[in-house]
């Protein structure tokens, strides 16, 4: 028993496909991001309907961890043949902790950045409560927080990229 | 180009003359007209002038547009017509809107008439909720069937009230029983917070149980002013209920069969902004007993114009240009492309009147970037087509028409880097001939596949960001040479030229030892220079720090990379979808499975991607480069014009 789980574990493949789920948690930032944002929109729009589409835009912006989490799991899927119709490749126990080591920025950083980017969507939402206008600083101060996610995002592609299988 | 050279106009002219001027110049439209407060306090001036103004005037224009807006509004929310997807102002010659004016006071009483239906709908609305709320405070109680107004007889006393659903009830009952036997408690209701109980007790035992109730926080409802059974209550409020319901239907189709009369209405409310501004503007006037004086700004381009209106009035009149480091209202005039983007400025802030606009200088690169990171020629189609019927269909002015266009042109350098990096719809056409047709036909992108070399992509968006980034700090050079401050344009700018070109050549690798000499020199010249208008120590440490930016300019190169990542986004998501439609595999059931995948994939993918490529992009114009030279902050050109909502005065030709 004991020796089916360590093979099942030390095992290339399976170490990939962790990779590529631990990638996809980056989803997790964003759900929580988005959920705070909504919070802050829906109280918003309670005072101002006609303000839904600019905290619609404002609630998307903490969305995109999870796609940048979905986009690397999707490339790790892809390199280890598991879609597709090539079968699911049987990779060597470095191979798959490499792609494994590479998922590992998107997947933490996507929950930090997207947890921290739906709270300054939601400020940015209370802004444009009182100033609608200025809907593009609110953008703004929104983007800052997801550049962190876009260099994890580089950072895991380019490693699960150049890994040799 | 960009921002336009204001004149400044001052007048003096003939009271007789003045409302006649100011019709003419409100027509023209290109004059801002200064407030004239500031002369009131000074001495001189106040000995000689006094204050235009009709301010009663005013709020009761102020009042009749109110009861006209909310004749608009109610056509807005209760009518049938549908709210088109952009407002825009309708075209229509003066003599169409004198002559539909005509019947002023009719219309005026309608809109009137429909204000107060209106205003009924909200009464009624607020009576709704009233009874609505009576009644779910009575709900709980719809077991209980003595008549309300029975609140005892001559030797008892009815306590009706609530527990918190924590007290127990049995408890209560038992330290009741404790005090007197002679009380009675019926448990009527409960919900999740209280209980709601009925209590039966001798009078002159009240204060007894009264100490039993302090004790378990009883707190009595009261029902005084209603009267029969709780049951009939409730049916009396929900029949209530349902003839507000039905009056408001009532009062919504009377507002409807007015709907014809919307555009009059419509007419009304910006012919009586027009007479409203007319009263206001006469605050900025100043008086003496037979003429007026007036001062403002005219753009230079107008200047013409206004001369020959001034003269056709007979007044007298100067205008000169503002000294230098006067603020003057800031108007952006730029060429056909580059005008589109002044929303992007607009959303930052408009420049001060010190600084150029920098709208001509990032409209491209916006463009650039933009369609780099959505990077999907069929996104940029359909962004280009869509702007383009938008922009057929709709006769838009002002924010709205330099937003669609500016979508109107990333659509277009979308499709170019879509081609170039080879996407459409993701990989659209691969999985298609794969899935359906068995061969292996792919697009080929012009340039290169990012997917396949993407450090390529990546050194070509630093490439980008770089002269990006050279490029405000050359704006920034040319904005200390232009105010006398060579020396600043030499050390904070050139210097770092040398230095960073230096360090990129290095890096690179060509031309080695002239590279060496450029960093080192302009690092030195850096350190030496860097604190001159520090004192003492300070300049020893202001060197240091300013050396020490050189970490800014790397994370602003690096921050360039999104360009890579956003655009990778696009073509993996893209890709995913279409994976994720192809896997029911070939034949008729695969293929509807494709094109239900396919249009719910991808619509979600473009939208998505399209906000993250404006906000991104934008940022890059914010952060990156406007932080190396610009500031901010001008006051908007607000000439004295129709400000109409509805219809568009056009201009007669002459």
């Amino acid at each position: 028993m004991s020796i089916e789980v360590a093979n099942l574990v030390f095992n290339g493949s399976y170490l990939a496909i962790l990779g590529a789920a631990i990638a996809a948690l980056a989803g997790i930032g964003s759900a929580l991001g988005v959920g705070i944002a909504g919070e802050a929109a829906s109280g918003v729009v309670a005072e101002d309907p006609k303000k839904f589409g600019q905290a619609l835009i404002l609630q998307a912006l903490p969305g995109t961890q999870g796609i940048y989490g979905l986009l690397i799991a999707f490339i790790i899927l892809q390199k280890i043949g598991m879609l597709g119709g090539s079968g699911l490749m049987d990779l060597s126990i470095p191979q798959g902790a490499y792609i494994f080591a590479a998922s590992l920025p998107i997947g933490l950083i996507g929950i930090f950045s997207g947890h921290a980017q739906g709270k300054a969507a939601a400020a940015a939402i209370m802004l444009i409560s009182k100033r609608p206008e200025e809907i593009a600083k609110g953008m703004v101060y929104t983007a800052m927080v997801e550049t962190y996610a876009v260099l994890a995002l580089l950072i895991s592609f380019l490693m699960v990229n150049g890994v040799q299988i | 180009m960009s921002i336009a050279s204001m004149k400044k106009l001052s007048v003096i002219g003939l009271a007789s003359e003045k409302e006649a001027l100011m019709k003419s110049l409100m027509r023209l439209g290109v004059v801002e007209i200064t407030t004239q407060e500031g002369k009131m306090t000074d001495e001189e001036w106040g000995k000689l002038v006094f204050q235009d103004g009709n301010e009663s005037a005013v709020s009761e224009y102020e009042g009749r547009l109110m009861t006209v807006q909310q004749a608009l509004d109610a056509f807005s929310k209760y009518g049938t017509e549908k709210n088109p997807l952009f407002q825009t102002r309708k075209p229509v010659s003066r003599s169409d809107f004198d002559n539909k004016l005509k019947e002023k006071e009719k219309i005026e009483a309608e809109a009137k008439e429909i204000a107060s239906l209106s205003a009924r709908i909200l009464e009624l609305n607020t009576e709704a909720n009233k009874v609505e709320a009576n009644k779910l405070a009575l709900l709980p109680w719809k077991d209980y069937d003595i008549p309300l107004e029975v609140q005892g007889t001559k030797e008892t006393e009815i306590a009706l009230g609530v527990i918190p659903s924590a007290a127990d009830i049995k408890e209560l009952e038992r330290d009741l029983k404790e005090k007197t036997e002679r009380c009675v408690l019926e448990h009527i209701n409960s919900d999740t917070e209280q209980h709601y109980l009925f209590i039966l007790y001798l009078k002159s035992e009240r204060n007894e149980i009264e100490e039993v109730f302090k004790l378990y926080g009883f707190t009595r409802s009261m029902f005084s002013d209603l009267k029969g059974s709780v049951a009939s209550n409730i049916e009396a409020y929900d029949k209530r209920l349902s003839d507000i319901a039905e009056e408001k239907e009532k009062v919504i189709e009377e507002i409807k069969s007015h709907q014809d009369s919307r555009e009059d209405i419509e007419y009304l409310h910006d012919s009586l902004i027009i007479e409203r501004d007319q009263a206001a503007i006469r605050s900025r006037l100043l008086l003496t007993k037979k003429s007026f004086y007036l001062e403002g700004w005219v753009p230079k381009i107008a200047q013409e114009e206004v001369e020959k209106l001034l003269n056709d009035h007979g007044c007298y009149y100067e205008i000169e240009s503002p000294s230098k480091d006067e603020d003057t209202p800031i108007l952006l005039l730029n060429g056909k492309f580059s005008s589109p983007f002044e929303a992007i400025t607009k959303l930052y802030a408009l420049p001060n009147s010190r600084e150029i606009d920098a709208t001509p200088y990032f409209s491209l690169s916006y463009a650039i970037f933009f369609g780099m990171m959505l990077s999907d020629a069929a996104y940029g189609l359909i962004l280009t087509i869509a702007t383009f019927a938008v922009m057929k269909k709709f006769r838009l002015e002002g924010m709205a028409k330099q937003l669609i266009n500016m979508f109107f042109y990333c659509g277009i350098s979308t499709i170019f880097w879509g081609a170039m990096f080879g996407g459409f719809f993701g990989d659209m056409v691969a999985v298609i001939a794969r899935t359906f047709f068995n061969s292996d036909i792919a697009l080929k992108p012009l340039w290169f596949e990012p997917m396949q070399d993407p450090m390529r992509l990546l050194y070509f968006s630093f490439l980008l960001g770089g002269i990006h980034i050279f490029l405000g700090m050359a704006l920034n050079a040319y904005l200390s040479i232009k105010d006398g401050r060579v020396l600043d344009a030499v050390f904070d700018i050139g210097l770092w030229y040398l230095l960073l070109i230096g360090l990129a050549l290095l890096l690179v690798g060509v031309a080695a030892p002239l590279a060496k000499w450029m960093s080192i020199i302009g690092a030195v010249g850096i350190l030496v220079t860097g604190g001159r208008h520090k004192k003492g120590i300070g300049k020893i440490i202001g060197g240091f720090t300013s050396l020490y930016g050189i970490t800014g300019y790397l994370a602003d190169v690096l921050s360039y990379s999104r360009l890579l990542a956003l655009g990778l986004s696009t073509g993996v998501i893209g890709a995913v979808v279409n994976t994720m439609g192809s896997l029911a595999g070939g034949g008729v059931k695969g293929f509807i499975v494709f094109v239900i995948v396919f249009i719910i994939g991808h619509t979600y993918n473009m939208l998505i991607n399209t906000l993250g490529s404006f906000v991104h992009s934008s940022r890059l114009e914010y952060v990156e480069f406007f932080g190396k030279f610009y500031e901010g902050g001008g006051e908007a050109f607000d000439p004295y014009s129709e400000k109409t909502k509805y219809i568009e005065i056009l201009r007669e030709d002459k």
